[in-house]
């Protein structure tokens, strides 16, 4: 049950600066173009809030050679449909260097590794299909089933305008737990550099009650994080850019530190040596 | 696989033959077909090692999960409904070969959903969306060319 809106406050505050550069072989005006800054939110996806970004450098590329916008970090392809802050923790954290600096490009459109896009109707459309998938894990999807279309419009939309009350009004209904109507299966996915995410099903409680924590589930899933590996500094677990105690209680961590798609994302980046 | 893609393609033609017979195109009813469909997309083989995928069938780490497809709406049922995949493939190439099989136009989608409410990112794997959605280690997949389950 959720007893602490403070925690899912700040959860929903968290806020990425970020620094979009057009690639250097991608315009055709004699200057080079500004940098563009913006300050985005962790739970929000690229295409909600990069409309401006696009309109800027629109004027510096020649329209014909302008296709679908996509981004890149230090030579990494960024996934749209990933949520901003499980990028930024995945592949920038570790270099703990504010603003983000996001390259931006119109052409060569990475096929192979990234979807398109197309319109701000596909982030809809993935966004309400990644709350189903979830609620598919934790009550056999009845919640979204039983919902009105507008209930699920307005989950998008208070994530879409950045509205905590309006999204929260109806994720509560997907949060909420009773004894006899527990969390069937706890919606989440580990990230790693250059691996498949990993999602499979985890129940939230022991046969003896006892919740299962994150530490358990990193022993089933990954049990290589747990172990402090001679030729780094070892693993970090990043859920919304902090590393939670690995004894937390993962039905805890589901119902706080979820991103709105109703899913814990869980990024595992290797700690760099001091 | 050449030979495999024109056999499908002709398939296709059958099955558009059987939707017009079968007005409810959702239901079961036709016989459980047991044929293997090896699903190989080209795009995705560039992407990683080169692997002979039919000459090792009994490999234990590679073995392939089955998939049910059926049709939802308007889609034609196909003659092979139960595919045999790679867990590691992804969704897109079922997408891809649904495309080929239905002869999608340009400007014309195939959705596939799962539990018949929502459509997965076509980035997931197959072995991910039958562990975590298949029942009886078999995962069910609801094709149509119109949005189905909004």
């Amino acid at each position: 049950m959720i007893e602490d809106r403070q925690i899912l406050r700040d959860i929903w505050d968290g806020r990425i600066p970020v620094c979009f550069t057009l690639s250097q072989d991608e315009y055709t005006s004699p200057d080079q173009p500004d940098v563009y800054y913006l300050l985005v939110p962790r739970l929000s996806y690229f295409p909600i809030v990069s409309d401006k970004v696009v309109r800027f450098f629109s004027q510096y590329v020649q329209p014909d050679t302008q296709g679908e916008m996509w981004l890149e970090f230090q030579g990494q392809p960024l996934k749209w449909h990933y949520p901003i802050g499980v990028l930024y923790d995945l592949y920038a954290a570790d270099q703990d260097q504010l603003p983000w600096n996001v390259i931006v490009h119109f052409q060569k459109f990475p096929e192979s590794e990234l979807l398109r896009c197309g319109s701000r109707d596909a982030v809809e459309s993935h966004f309400i299909a990644t709350v189903k998938e979830a609620d598919a894990l934790k009550h056999r999807g009845v919640v979204m089933s039983g919902m009105q279309k507008r209930d699920h419009k307005q989950l998008w939309s208070g994530l879409r305008d950045d509205k905590f009350e309006e999204f929260w009004t109806i994720n509560r209904r997907l949060m909420e737990q009773t004894v006899e109507n527990q969390f069937r299966s706890i919606p989440f996915r580990i990230y790693q550099i250059e691996q498949p995410l990993i999602q499979k099903l985890f129940q939230p409680l022991h046969e003896d009650g006892k919740p299962a924590t994150l530490k358990e589930l990193l022993e089933q899933m990954l049990p290589s994080v747990l172990t402090p590996q001679p030729n780094n500094g070892g693993s970090r677990v990043l859920i919304q850019g902090i590393e939670p105690p690995l004894e937390t209680p993962l039905v805890w961590l589901s119902e706080y530190m979820s991103h709105p798609d109703n899913f814990l994302h869980i990024c595992i980046t290797s700690r760099s040596l001091p | 696989m050449t030979a495999m893609r024109r056999y499908l393609a002709v398939m296709a033609d059958t099955d558009d033959g059987d939707a017009s017979s079968n007005p409810k195109a959702d239901e079961e009813t036709k016989s459980e077909e047991t044929e293997e469909v090896s699903v190989t997309v080209d795009a995705e083989k560039r992407l990683e090692p080169p692997t002979v995928v039919e000459a090792q069938p009994t490999t234990q780490q590679q073995s392939k999960i089955s998939i049910l497809m059926k049709a939802a709406g308007d889609a034609p049922i196909l003659k092979v409904r139960k595919w045999a995949v790679d867990p590691d493939r992804t969704l897109s190439t079922v997408i891809d070969k649904l495309n080929k099989i239905l002869k999608t136009a340009e400007g014309e989608s195939v959705f596939v959903y799962v539990n018949q409410s929502f459509a997965p990112s076509p980035d997931h794997k197959l072995g991910t969306l039958q562990q975590c959605f298949g029942s009886d280690g078999k995962l069910v997949l609801h094709y149509c060319k119109s949005q189905a389950w909004g």
